[in-house]
């Protein structure tokens, strides 16, 4: 039978066990994410560039960081709600040579983790950040997110949501992040690329994927990913169009905190000579 | 990356030189971690803690080590984590309202069983309550995390011990793979006296055990299995290590999860910790022999207890005992128990209402006939009103 390349990368099985199949729900864009990104980081090792066992996978908690739980055939910390970054801020300060992944969601990165999401940013730590936003919380029953668009019914908004949504590559920009991008699932070729981009840059890269959630959307996953094509255009045709810009939104690349902190490392030591 | 560079002496840094200095308990703490193998420091400001931060962020980057300021004590306390995960040893300093927000990763690093060393310079509370001294998180350092979660809590009593006892805290931490908590308190942190530092190839230093060293392959890794303590691989070494804190089975994995799984799981937390309490723990004792009254404490209230304890013999001929608990939890029950035969009283000093009184008089339950609580809120305790109350309590 032919074998997905990609599940090279994974462990279907443990020695305690199986651990496929896995969590998410037939149709969910998670599962592309992981698909996409594991493209990336194979092209990255085969192209001689980068070790295999350089590669740390970490996430919070939610639909989207199950992707880290325990299917990796990496390194991989799969950590508290909202403090993925965190947890790689530690990782990077005893290694900056790690290459860290992060798998978030929009209610991890934008609600509960909404103070690290912004200082990580601000630091430009070296991490790629790939934010699954389905505009909802999946795993807990689809409550409304900070990026839930208004008027919306969710289990929790049942007179509609009366709040703005987050635009977290503006959000991100603004925080510092050195390069963002923002795509929809149906969007394979541009993501892997992106994700190159995002692990070649040296600092915080953060990489929006707008989701499908059919399950709490009441939709068929084609449905859901016809949805997405119809609320966003390429950023070079957005201005006007009342659309959700996606494509390559910001690459302004600067000095990361691992690379600044050598001068205090330096500075520490010439006081003592 | 950071050893090697070390071993290249790319770095400036020297340790504290043995022999006599006079120091502040925080700087004391900051020199034995260097000692212990810090690489990594995060922390968030506050008081009376942050003097602890400042000396880290001074002297790590003599040593190539990181510090870093976080956005919170949350995301402080996460970081250390993932500096263990990358094969650093890794510690923060803060009080007790920021000890309250650790919580959740204190939690986290018990499933997952993370070393790593966090300092709660203790001030009073509720609420953001004072900035003076007190005792009042002992029960907050075994029971404020959720769940059934053993983890291992010292309490310091001087300088010295902020020296001792942060090397300490390393060593159990790595050795049982385990968060450490260091129970100290503004007065302790904030002394200054003699420290003597021994000469440093006479300190022992515990690292971690590695799946390398037992010969275990990455194929065959269980970085929850093996032995009681699990080894453990860091970030980078090719052993695709999973860290999970949901319930999982030896080898990471969540996919066989039970009821049965977590179970073991945590069993095996309880007998690691709980199991090991006489290796673990540690209790400091004077006149005991003839004593049929005891005075237990434990950090700065043992500098005045003792003294308490040295009045009332020698002034007032009253038979008077001392223990000290070193190490607070796991608490040393049967330490306790095979320290005294039968006692009539038993005097608990604390700066908090009575905490550790509730596990002392269970320990004691059968062995005397009443234990008396001496609370003190947000001040050190004089030695004259323990005095007092110490002849008030063996007078009928």
């Amino acid at each position: 039978m032919l074998k997905h390349p990609m599940l090279e990368y994974i462990k279907e099985e443990g020695p305690s066990g199986m651990r496929f199949p896995h969590i998410l729900c037939p149709g969910c864009g998670a599962g592309q994410v992981l698909n996409y990104t594991l493209h990336a980081v194979d092209d990255l090792i085969k192209e001689g560039g980068a070790k295999k066992e350089n590669f740390v996978f970490i996430s919070g908690v939610g639909c989207s960081s199950r992707l880290t739980s325990h299917y990796l055939k990496f390194d991989s910390g799969w950590t508290l709600h909202g403090r993925s970054l965190p947890f790689a801020t530690g990782a990077l300060l005893a290694n900056p040579d790690l290459k860290i992944i992060i798998f978030t969601g929009d209610g991890d990165a934008a609600a509960i983790g909404g103070n690290h999401f912004i200082h990580a940013f601000r630091r430009n730590m070296d991490v790629t950040i790939l934010c699954v936003n389905n505009g909802l919380y999946g795993m807990t029953g689809g409550q409304v997110a900070p990026t839930t668009l208004p008027f919306a019914n969710t289990p929790t908004t049942p007179y509609g949501n009366i709040e703005d949504p987050f635009d977290l590559c503006k959000l991100a920009e603004a925080a510092g992040a050195s390069y963002i991008s923002r795509w929809i699932t149906a969007q394979p070729m541009q993501i892997i690329k992106a994700v190159k981009k995002g692990i070649a840059n040296k600092g915080a890269s953060f990489i929006e994927v707008l989701s499908q959630c059919p399950v709490h959307e009441h939709e068929t996953p084609v449905e859901s990913m016809n949805a997405l094509k119809e609320i966003t255009v390429p950023v070079k045709k957005a201005e006007g169009s009342g659309k959700i810009p996606v494509g390559e939104l910001h690459y302004r690349p600067r000095p990361s905190w691992t690379e600044r902190y050598e001068s205090v490392i330096e500075k520490a030591n010439e006081a003592l000579s | 990356m950071l050893e090697t560079a070390l071993k290249e002496k790319k770095y400036r840094g020297e340790f504290i030189k043995p022999g006599r200095h006079y120091l502040e308990g925080s700087e004391a703490c900051v020199e034995g971690a260097l000692l212990a193998g810090l690489k990594v420091y995060a922390g968030y400001p506050i008081t009376p803690a942050s003097e602890i931060m400042e000396h880290a962020s001074r002297r790590l980057p003599q040593f190539g080590g990181r510090f870093i300021q976080m956005e919170d004590e949350i995301s402080a306390a996460s970081t250390l984590v993932g500096a263990s995960w990358a094969g650093a040893k890794a510690m923060t300093a803060t009080s007790s309202p920021g000890f309250s927000l650790m919580q959740e990763v204190i939690s986290f690093s018990i499933m997952t069983e993370t070393p790593l060393v966090i300092v709660d310079v203790q001030r009073p509370g509720p609420g953001q309550g004072y900035i003076t001294t007190s005792q009042e998180d002992v029960m907050q350092a075994r029971y404020g995390h959720h769940g059934e979660g053993p983890l291992i809590a010292l309490s310091p009593c001087s300088v010295q011990d902020m020296f001792e006892l942060t090397i300490e805290a390393f060593n159990l931490s790595e050795k049982w793979r385990s968060p450490v908590l260091l129970m100290t308190e503004e007065t302790v942190a904030h002394m200054r006296e003699q420290l003597v530092v021994p000469e440093l190839d006479t300190i022992e230093i515990v690292g971690r055990k590695k799946p390398q060293e037992m010969g275990i392959t990455p194929e065959n890794y269980l970085p929850y299995g093996h032995e009681i303590v699990p080894p453990m691989a860091n970030f980078g070494e090719g052993y695709n290590i999973n860290h999970v804190s949901l319930v999982h089975c030896e080898d990471g994995g969540v996919g066989n999860y039970s009821l049965k799984a977590h179970r073991e799981n945590i069993e095996r937390l309880h007998r690691k910790i709980e199991g090991n309490v006489n290796e673990i723990a540690r209790v400091e004792s004077h006149f005991l022999e003839d004593c049929e009254h005891v005075l237990i404490c434990y950090g700065s209230v043992a500098r005045t207890g003792l003294e308490a304890v040295k009045e009332v013999r020698e002034v007032h001929g009253i038979k008077m005992g001392f223990i000290r608990l070193v190490t607070l939890w796991p608490f040393p029950e049967e330490k306790l128990r095979n320290l005294i035969s039968t006692v009539k009283t038993v005097f608990v000093p604390e700066m908090n209402l009575g905490m550790m009184k509730h596990p002392i008089t269970e320990a004691l339950r059968d062995k005397c006939e009443q234990v008396v609580a001496m609370p003190e809120i947000a001040a050190l305790h004089s030695p004259e009103k323990l005095v007092e109350q110490i002849l008030e309590g063996t007078a009928c």
